[in-house]
């Protein structure tokens, strides 16, 4: 019988300092044997268990998209015993990953929709998944207008800058990045985002937005987007509980009945109302 | 199914014998209580104990328990072997209440996705023999409240019932047969079927505390703000006790245990009650008192498992109210809701 308990093992290929704080790293992780690799099938949203014997597990969000073979990656803040671990790792190190774990962002109700991504801080790890998901190659063909409105509180802390340097060139996507209070080099946007989400007033026709960040961001950013007209069904989010096995089994994440780690971390506004306001 | 009659004073006998065979648990007394634990040598089962004080939970989900194996490398830790494999097992004189525990516990590890090897492998090499309750040991029973009974079959393999001079054994299930061999061949006599009835019927009737555990669910439902919840907290110690007595209490922990180059994963029960439980890193904590963790802990068991798996998640086996210090008791929890 397959142990969920067991993780993979795989190789740290890649570390990068994403902020000029360094306490946000990614990790570039490559599997040992080809085969787990077919195994670890997986969506945009869901997170995995990074294991480091010795030291534990966290459940981590993963950054990469299923559209990029031969390793996945995370971004990971330095917090306690584990996360700590990790930064202290160096390239070439053995760990392990459990999973995929957890349900993902709704990709087939997201097609033919015009789509609105909203991040804040680190948070933005799985939505920068979906976003390299959905305008990769002939998958942009499927969705809608794709708004993006990412923002942090100074330009040192916003991640993937490569990345989010590329999206701007492109005509496909609308990119708005926001620093709370920008510094010499930066010529963007200053401005928290829910001032922001109101200026780009995404149309709520026909659309769908996504939204992860600090839970401060969150309650100010919604009645932006319910202004807009967008229904609770249409706004998506991930939740966060402390999480152990993953799996529904030791019974510590659930907010009434449901386990953020099995039947989440993704809800929409209209799921989470069904549910006790326990996270 | 198949049905033997055995004297009285044989089934020690019949328990040492198996145990002489394969890994037999049976009650065993020690100190303050009697236990479960592995019979060895010299060691004497009980077999006129009302209940264990621990719930036998632990065969199957011990407290503490080997995940893994993993050794250091120059490339970091590594894999090496999982947990020990499971033995073939004999679990004798579980009451009632504990084996219907099972069959909850079942439904939580034993999922098509996401199987528990752990629980599994040792569920399905242990047949449960179970002693009927012919007279109920506790005024603090109550599992005739929650879907079971004196002389309830969920979760036995073998029940045995005492009849006053023989003991009834009944083999419900062909796990529970392999053991035919060791109870002769003596079938129980022609009144035994009504006689069982009778005592079945007297047992229940025994019982003396009655919740309304099956009806508080739709006010559970609408109720997860209600000032009650402030009243039934206050003097919880947050011990942990009741979630470690409980049969059907699954919560767990894992950690890391290291010594020089080796290490194991282990996993430990947790509890709900532990101010730490759903504790974040930031220091966020969704259930930062007592009373969110004493609401879980109720809701857990009379609402979300129902909502899970369609079942209470609760056996009446009243150990909970027996052994929490400061007297906090689910009868009267469950009694006050249902006036709500
Ligand atoms: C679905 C999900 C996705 C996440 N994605 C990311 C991400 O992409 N990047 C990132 O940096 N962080 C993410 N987190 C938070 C991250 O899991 C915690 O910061 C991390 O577990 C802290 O572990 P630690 O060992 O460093 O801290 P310690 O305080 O030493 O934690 C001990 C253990 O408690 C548990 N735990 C503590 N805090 C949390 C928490 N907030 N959430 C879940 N489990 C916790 C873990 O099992 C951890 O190993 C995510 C959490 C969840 C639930
Ligand atoms: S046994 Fe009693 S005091 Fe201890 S945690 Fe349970 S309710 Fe609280
Ligand atoms: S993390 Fe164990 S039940 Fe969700």
């Amino acid at each position: 019988m397959q142990n969920p308990y067991i993780p993979y093992p795989v190789e740290v290929i890649k570390i990068i300092t994403e902020v000029e704080t360094k306490d946000q790293k990614t990790f570039r992780l490559a599997f040992l044997n080809k085969q787990d690799e077919e195994n670890f099938k997986y969506m945009p949203g869901q997170f995995a268990e990074l294991s480091i014997y010795g030291k534990g597990e966290s459940p981590i969000g993963i950054a990469s998209s299923p559209t990029q073979p031969g390793y996945i990656e995370f971004t990971v803040q330095k917090a306690g015993v584990v996360t700590s671990a990790l930064h202290a790792m160096e390239e070439g190190t053995k760990m392990g990953v459990r999973g995929p774990l957890g349900n993902f962002y709704p990709i087939e109700y997201l097609e033919g929709k015009n789509i609105v991504i909203v991040g804040g801080g680190f948070a933005f790890t799985t939505l920068r998944s979906l976003i390299n998901y959905m305008i990769f190659g002939e998958n942009r063909k499927r969705f809608g207008k794709i708004t993006v409105v990412y923002g942090a509180r100074n330009p040192g802390l916003l991640l993937y800058k490569d990345e989010l340097e590329a999206w701007g060139k492109r005509d496909d996507i609308n990119l708005n990045l926001t620093v709370d209070k920008g510094d010499a080099t930066w010529k963007g946007r200053e401005g928290f985002i829910p001032a922001v989400c109101e200026q780009v007033a995404p149309s709520s026709e026909n659309a769908v937005v996504i939204i992860c960040g600090p839970p401060v961001m969150i309650r100010f950013t919604l009645p932006v987007f319910f202004n807009l007209g967008f229904s609770k069904e249409n706004i998506i989010t991930s939740l966060e509980m402390r999480m152990k096995c993953g799996i529904g089994k030791c019974g510590r994440c659930n907010v009434g009945s449901k386990y953020v780690c099995k039947d989440g971390p993704v809800f929409t506004l209209a799921e989470l109302d069904q549910l006790t306001k326990e996270y | 199914m198949e049905k033997r009659s055995i004297k009285k004073d044989a089934l020690a006998g019949i328990i040492k014998k198996v145990a002489g065979d394969m890994l037999v648990y049976a009650p065993v007394k020690e100190e303050d209580g009697v236990f479960f634990r592995a019979l060895g040598a010299g060691m004497e089962p009980q077999t006129t104990y009302a209940n264990t004080k621990n719930a036998p939970k632990n065969i199957f989900f011990p407290h503490t328990e080997k995940m893994m194996k993993y050794t250091r490398t120059d490339k970091g830790m590594e894999f090496v072997e999982n947990g020990d494999p499971a033995k073939d097992a004999v679990l004798f004189g579980s009451r009632p209440c504990d084996a219907k525990s099972f069959t909850l516990l079942d439904l939580l590890f034993d999922q098509e996705k996401y199987k528990d090897p752990f629980y599994c492998d040792k569920r399905e090499k242990t047949i449960v023999v179970t002693q009927a309750c012919v007279h109920p040991p506790y005024s603090t029973c109550f599992c005739t409240s929650v879907d079971g009974s004196p002389t309830s079959e969920a979760g036995s393999d073998v029940m045995l019932t005492d009849m006053g001079d023989s003991y009834l054994v009944e083999f419900f299930t062909p796990k529970g047969e392999k053991l035919l061999k060791y109870f002769g061949d003596a079938k129980p006599d022609a009144a035994a079927e009504a006689k069982k009835k009778e005592i079945a019927e007297t047992a229940a009737a025994e019982i003396v505390s009655h919740i309304p555990a099956k009806e508080i669910k739709p006010i559970l439902d609408v109720n997860f703000e209600h000032p009650f919840w402030n009243t039934i907290h206050q003097r919880c110690l947050a011990c942990g006790t009741c979630t470690f007595l409980c049969p059907t209490c699954h919560c767990f922990d894992i950690s890391d245990e290291v010594k020089y180059d080796d290490g194991i994963r282990v996993r430990n029960w947790d509890s709900c009650m532990f101010p730490m439980f759903t504790q974040e890193t930031s220091g966020h904590n969704p259930r930062p008192s007592q009373k969110e963790r004493w609401r879980q802990r109720t809701m857990h068991k009379f609402k979300y498992y129902i909502d899970m798996f369609g079942a209470i998640s609760c056996v009446g086996c009243g150990r909970c109210v027996m052994y929490c210090p400061v007297n906090i008791d689910i009868r009267k929890i469950v009694t006050d809701i249902s006036k709500l």
